[in-house]
């Protein structure tokens, strides 16, 4: 049912499959027909999980989503309300209650809090004088999801913002919860290393919850080596950057949302000339991305601009594939080619779909605007001129560009540049206020108190010094046929993953002078394993590292941890878990405050 | 925190006294640049208000740049000049709003003279 999560190193379908084991229990809880109320965000995640068909099986006959309000009707005997504990939810769903219990009152409720309770919300509840039409208050803890074969995230969207705005550490709780379960499932993994602040909290925890369950030794042999526990403001600067890949691209331009992407329809109507062109789909198309398609599998990480080869090269396989039927004689040689058609058909219609996707990007790569932003995103990357005002983007405000871009490129000055000059910092704020509007003051506070837009407050400027030691500018980098990371965003290599490859060979001490320069502690820790738990590896068998960003991760970085497994030398394969998927965008858009009323 | 609370405030009277409060706490925090663009704010603000009174041109809540531009885009030249000279705009992004606004008018005359 979802192969493409078994195919990886490690199998992340038996993940898959407890939560949902777990999820089947609960629902066989409340017994009789039912009818689901949706906390909208959680439609997403839960359908990587779980598809309609099974809650099917299970007597849900009705969805709905959360709102305020009375219920639509429906003829079933439960209603279970699947929510995050968020206390404005909770008074929906007291009013909802309400409304329902005046029609009639042969209903059961019950709530299924995602991922945690919270006796917060109980409370709110209680004080709503709803609590006690709950038969059953029950949690349903989902904190990694399976994405891909190689890739788990918690979609928690606002984790960096808690961590290092708010100073919340909920979603570092949450961390090391999931933690907890996945090395109850897949074994204690021996050793641990970190960076940043919020690693240390996260590693702290899984070792006091360990200790917790000090009695119960964890009998499973361990898949994995090493976990990297990684703080996102360690390398504030990639996510800034725009990513080249094609993955990358896509989720820069279109968004993907849960492994879904929405795409402009125009560029595929034509493929239905049977139904004439008076209708032609005005609901953008929907797409699923991940590696069960051969070939998205294949050219995802790639570069854009190696794409198109490897696209053309793949429409000649098919051409042939097709081609050969006319060699086919023998009724066996038919036979064995008309087994292979839904195949070579999917193929074909999977080949048409990128093809257009990589036509939708390829006119924007090659617009002005696009090259312009890069070439000032590579000279600020390169050390140019980061210490004066940037006339680009002196422009880019005076034309009224949009402001998240604005933010993404003085951002990325101010990390290039160790915090910008008092006089550019302040002139930036001042254009960017009278320009957009003086309620933008919060989000500049924000980026600030993130340390994405700051003062220079010592003279040093220590970005070059970190450039050169790990070698983040690589001058020639190989966008066809890569022979190192940087190719990801076409010479930047990503400041989190060159720290992952250092750490692999020859390990951090060869840099300790570097990650003293960089935020939060560094920091190593060993599990005892059980005796006999100890794996005995065969000649030329591959470590695995479990990558964990704590903040989020973009496209790019995990393409070039793919990169970094697939290396024949490297000796090292590579999972990746992430509190969020993101690009720069998304990530600022999480940092900024709309103050929601305006003067009417 | 003022700021936020600001927003909140329908009336401008109240919205402006809260800014005020605003101001007075940056002061106190010495965090010299938040209390300056708040000021500027009010200022903006009252202006806003003035111009609206009389010639009910609906401009609050707009930014400064957008005020300019709706200014230009009504003829009102020489109220945008009086904001561009009080507010310090850099010349640059005054003479693109500028050349934009004549342009979509269509008045090239006043275009050569540049």
């Amino acid at each position: 049912m979802a192969a493409h999560l078994s195919y990886g190193r490690v199998n992340l379908n038996i993940l898959r499959e407890a939560a949902r084991k777990e999820l089947r229990e609960f629902l066989d809880k409340c017994a009789g027909s039912k009818a689901i109320v949706w906390d909208e965000y959680l439609t997403g995640p839960f359908g990587l999980i779980a598809q309609y068909s099974l809650l099917k099986e299970h007597e849900v006959e009705k969805m709905f989503t959360l709102k305020s309000g009375r219920l639509p009707s429906a003829d079933v005997k439960n209603i279970i309300f699947f929510v995050r504990p968020r206390l404005e939810l909770m008074d929906i769903i007291a009013e909802n209650v309400f409304s329902e219990d005046k029609m009639h009152s042969a209903r059961d409720f019950h709530i299924l809090f995602v991922p945690r309770r919270s006796m917060l919300c109980e409370q709110r509840l209680k004080e709503q004088g709803v609590l006690a039409s709950f038969i059953n208050i029950d949690e349903y803890i989902l904190d990694l999801i399976p994405y891909d074969g190689d890739l788990l995230s918690m979609e928690y969207e606002s984790a960096f913002r808690e961590c290092y705005l708010e100073n919340d550490q909920t979603s570092l709780y949450h961390t090391a919860k999931g933690l907890m379960t996945l090395q109850a499932l897949y074994g204690t993994i021996p050793q641990i290393y970190g960076k940043g602040e919020c690693a240390r909290h996260v590693a702290n925890m899984m070792l006091r919850m360990k200790r917790e369950f000090a009695g119960i030794q964890n009998q499973i042999l361990p898949v994995f080596d090493t976990l990297l526990l990684l703080d996102r403001n360690v390398d504030l600067l990639t996510p800034l950057a725009t990513q080249l890949t094609y993955e990358g691209l896509i989720d820069e331009i279109y968004g993907i949302t849960n492994g879904y992407v929405k795409l402009p329809p125009e560029k595929f109507a034509q493929k239905k000339q049977g139904e004439g062109s008076k209708d032609l789909p005005t609901e953008p198309k929907k797409l699923q991305l991940n590696s069960a398609e051969e070939l998205y599998a294949e050219i995802r990480d790639k570069n854009f601009n190696a794409v198109g080869a490897a696209l053309s090269k793949k429409a000649k396989i098919i051409s042939a594939a097709f081609e050969e039927r006319h060699n086919a004689k023998t009724v066996g040689e038919i036979k064995q080619f008309v087994s292979q058609l839904p195949h070579m058909q999917a193929a074909r219609s999977s080949l048409a779909n990128h093809t257009s996707i990589a036509e939708l990007i390829k006119d924007i790569t090659t617009s002005e605007a696009f090259f312009d932003n890069l070439t000032v995103e590579q000279e600020f990357m390169t050390g140019v001129d980061t210490d004066k005002v940037n006339t680009y983007i002196e422009d880019c405000i005076a034309q009224k560009d949009p402001l998240i871009k604005i933010l993404r490129l003085v951002c990325m000055q101010s990390v290039c540049n160790n915090g910008l000059k008092q006089k550019v910092f302040d002139y930036y704020k001042r254009e960017i206020l009278q320009t957009y509007g003086y309620e933008h003051m919060l989000t500049l506070n924000n980026l600030e108190k993130g340390g994405l837009l700051k003062p220079q407050s010592s003279s040093r400027n220590n970005y070059p010094t970190i450039r050169k030691t790990l070698k983040l500018w690589m001058e020639d980098a190989n966008e066809q046929n890569p022979n190192d990371i940087s190719y990801v965003y076409s010479g930047y290599a990503p400041l989190s993953i060159r720290l992952t490859q250092v750490l692999a060979r020859p390990g951090w001490r060869s840099i300790e002078e570097v990650l003293k320069m960089l935020p939060g502690p560094h920091f190593e820790e060993r599990q005892q394993l059980p005796a006999g738990l100890h794996k005995k590896r065969q000649q030329g068998e591959n470590r695995t590292t479990l990558v964990f960003f704590l903040g989020g991760v973009s496209y790019a970085e995990i393409a070039a941890l793919r990169f970094l497994s697939q290396m024949e030398d490297s000796g090292m394969e590579y999972i990746i878990a992430t509190t969020k998927l993101l690009n720069g965008t998304t990530w600022i858009k999480s940092l900024m405050d709309r103050p929601e009323s305006q003067t009417p | 925190y003022y700021v936020t609370a600001s927003y909140r405030e329908k009336r401008l009277d109240s919205r402006l006294s809260v800014l005020q409060s605003a101001v007075d706490e940056y002061n106190k925090a010495k965090n010299e640049f938040s209390a300056k663009a708040t000021e500027e704010e009010m200022r903006l603000l009252r202006f806003q208000r003035k111009l609206d009174d009389e010639k009910g041109a609906g401009l609050l809540g707009l930014s400064l740049q957008a005020t300019m531009e709706a200014l230009l885009a009504s003829g009102l030249n020489k109220q945008a000049e009086q904001l561009y000279r009080d507010f310090r705009v850099p010349d640059k992004r005054y003479w693109w709003l500028k050349l934009k606004s004549l342009a979509e008018k269509e008045e090239w005359e006043e275009l050569e003279k540049f």
